[in-house]
């Protein structure tokens, strides 16, 4: 038997494998650009060659402080923090089916959030061990939604329900926390209110570009079986995935990701609830969805926070900016979700 | 010639159920390899959770679920997927697939984090969407696709898993009786063309005797019974199983029995008796 469209369609099969591959590329040069961009040009602007200089170490009059101490720091935070949400908010979007269904809308940044808040304000600690109690919490909030939400199977709406109520209560912690703190600034605030990179330093960066390298690299190991999963827990058992065991590497690894990003630049406002979206979007739905997502996430917050700096009359955090992106969004995802049941 | 299958599938004292609640009580079960197979039997009378115990889905609390003498539990699940196939009973499309992309889908238990697709995967995709005759809508969203063929399309994606045994829970629900019939059909030409060996739980009682090789009839978590469908379909066991009055009489088309129901009302007497009386 002869069928003439197949060939055609072998071929549009591997067209828009490599349209899927040139928009990812696209993406990381935009992050890429930006990256550069930020670092050469704050209230003052940097001409590119001494940028290098300053990155390869040299001192350079003028530069070396406004570049290796202000404007990289801030980036470096910026991308590797864009990187986690994206990558973490996509991930659970894609394994509960349903774009509301994402780590900042279900308390898992809260939580995150609300522990680092109360280690630092009021147990005064710093350095790993917050990240550490900042992925702990973040994992007990997911256990404890998961097992609030469980009635004979977990059904999305029940889960996302149970996790705005959690994700509330712990904001009210947050900001009962920093309320109630006998020496608070501001810029501390609105870091663990909505999420900033204000006062980044470098040393922040390593312990995030681990965890940022583990459990990404774990997710995207995982990124077929993930992908199974979006037919059904059956369908993706039936096709030879492990699902429990999938599903909880899956949830540790991302929650760890995200929780490690909060614990650094606070919960960015609605960046893992946004790239996701923006990232089927833009390279469509034939592929995986987890780099193109992780790429949007480090868009988001450079560019977030570049426009918070300079762009917009007065000063703000990166988080305020997204935040104001994403809110919109969330409503428009709410009464979609209330007309059909959304899914993405 | 066919081959068919040779993979054989056993329940052994099968027990099994969901929470604490069994449903299945010491089933003991032989699927006759490169044969269709219809599990039929009342609502809650285990028939699905039997079928979700031979894939899998739910582990036994007694007992053992045997694919060629071993236990299914005991198999890699990617090894098992490549032979054992299901389509469960409500997949999940995901928004904006479009066909082809779906049904490559299929393949997943044959790659590896490290094996790209080859020519093989091409080739199985290519197969299956032809044998559903789905070529045409190979490029559409599933999302815009009718019922039926949307049905056709979900079997595509297990016919390009290649596996020799493939089961079906419920595969004709909520299809017009016409899409109903295309859909047996079409498992039916599977069988012959590759010899699968098919399993199916089936609502209707009379496609299930029209299509099957083997009938089993589930009755309060055991087998009633089973066999070849002139054997399984009578009056008796329709009486027994469904606890409904019934005639058998046969299908003038297939050969093959046919059960009508018999109920309170619009008996041909009755239907006298009222025309009498007007």
């Amino acid at each position: 038997m002869f069928f003439p469209t197949i060939d055609l369609i072998a071929q549009n099969c591997r067209r828009r494998a490599r349209r899927h591959g040139l928009l990812t590329v696209i993406l990381l040069a935009i992050v890429v650009t930006l990256f550069a961009v930020t670092l050469s040009l704050g209230q003052s602007f940097t001409p590119p060659g001494d940028v290098m200089r300053v990155l390869l170490g040299e001192d350079v009059a003028g530069a070396t402080f406004t570049v290796g101490k202000l404007r990289l720091p801030r980036s470096v935070l910026s991308v590797l923090a864009g990187l986690a949400f994206g990558l973490g908010g996509v991930t659970f979007q894609l394994m509960l089916r349903n774009p509301l269904a994402s780590p900042d809308i279900i308390g898992i940044t809260s939580g995150a959030s609300a522990a680092a808040v109360f280690a630092i304000v009021v147990l005064s600690l710093s350095g790993p061990i917050v990240s550490v109690l900042a992925v702990g919490a973040g994992l007990g909030v997911a256990l404890l939604v998961y097992a609030l939400s469980f009635r004979s199977g977990v059904a999305g709406t029940r889960l996302i329900l149970v996790g705005i109520g959690i994700s509330a209560m712990l904001e009210s912690v947050v900001a009962y926390i920093l309320s109630s703190a006998p020496a608070w600034n501001l810029q501390e605030a609105m870091r663990w209110l909505t999420g900033s990179v204000n006062g980044a330093q470098l040393g922040q960066a390593l312990p995030l570009l681990l965890a940022l390298a583990t459990f990404g690299g774990l997710l995207l190991s995982r990124a077929r079986d993930l992908e199974a999963l979006r037919l059904g827990d059956d369908m993706a058992a039936a096709l030879g995935v492990k699902v429990a065991r999938t599903r909880m590497l899956v949830i540790v690894a991302a929650v760890g990701m995200i929780a490690s990003a909060t614990a650094v630049t606070g919960p960015v406002a609605f960046v893992a609830f946004l790239s996701g979206p923006i990232a089927s979007r833009v390279v469509g739905r034939n592929g995986s969805l987890l780099i193109p997502a992780a790429l949007i996430g480090a868009i988001l917050v450079l560019g977030g926070d570049y426009v918070g700096q300079f762009l917009l009359p007065g000063r703000y955090p990166v988080g305020v900016v997204t935040g104001a992106l994403g809110a919109p969004y969330l409503i428009y995802q709410i009464v979609r979700a209330n007309r059909m049941g959304g899914s993405l | 010639m066919t081959v068919r299958s040779t993979h054989s599938l056993t329940a052994c004292e099968l027990s099994a159920g969901y929470n604490h609640a069994e449903i299945l009580h010491a089933l003991d079960l032989a699927i006759p390899p490169g044969r269709i197979t219809a599990i039929v039997g009342a609502n809650a009378c285990g028939k699905s959770t039997l079928l979700r115990t031979m894939s899998r889905l739910i582990s036994p609390s007694h007992g053992h679920v045997l694919l060629d003498g071993k236990s299914i539990h005991r198999i890699p699940s990617r090894e098992l997927a490549r032979t054992l196939g299901l389509l469960p009973q409500s997949p999940i499309a995901p928004e904006g697939i479009t066909v082809a992309d779906l049904v490559s889908r299929g393949r997943h238990p044959h790659q590896s984090l490290f094996s790209r697709w080859t020519r093989k995967d091409d080739e199985a995709v290519e197969s299956a969407l032809a044998a559903t005759k789905t070529v045409e809508l190979a490029e559409r969203p599933v999302d815009e696709l009718s019922g039926g063929q949307r049905q056709r399309v979900w079997i595509a994606m297990a016919l390009a898993q290649q596996t020799d045994v493939l089961l079906l829970d419920e595969p004709t629900t909520f299809l017009d009786i016409n899409h109903q019939v295309e859909v047996l059909d079409l498992l039916t030409d599977l069988n012959h063309a590759r010899g699968t060996t098919v399993v199916m739980v089936l609502h209707d009682l009379n496609l299930a005797a029209r299509y099957a090789d083997y009938l089993v009839a589930i009755a309060e978590g055991c087998v009633h019974v089973a066999g070849s469908p002139e054997d399984v379909l009578t009056e008796e066991n329709v009486r027994q199983v469904f606890g409904l009055e019934s005639r058998v009489i046969t299908d003038p088309t297939s050969g093959r029995p046919i059960m009508l129901p018999i109920g309170r009302h619009r008996m041909a007497e009755e239907q006298d008796l009222k025309e009498n009386r007007s």
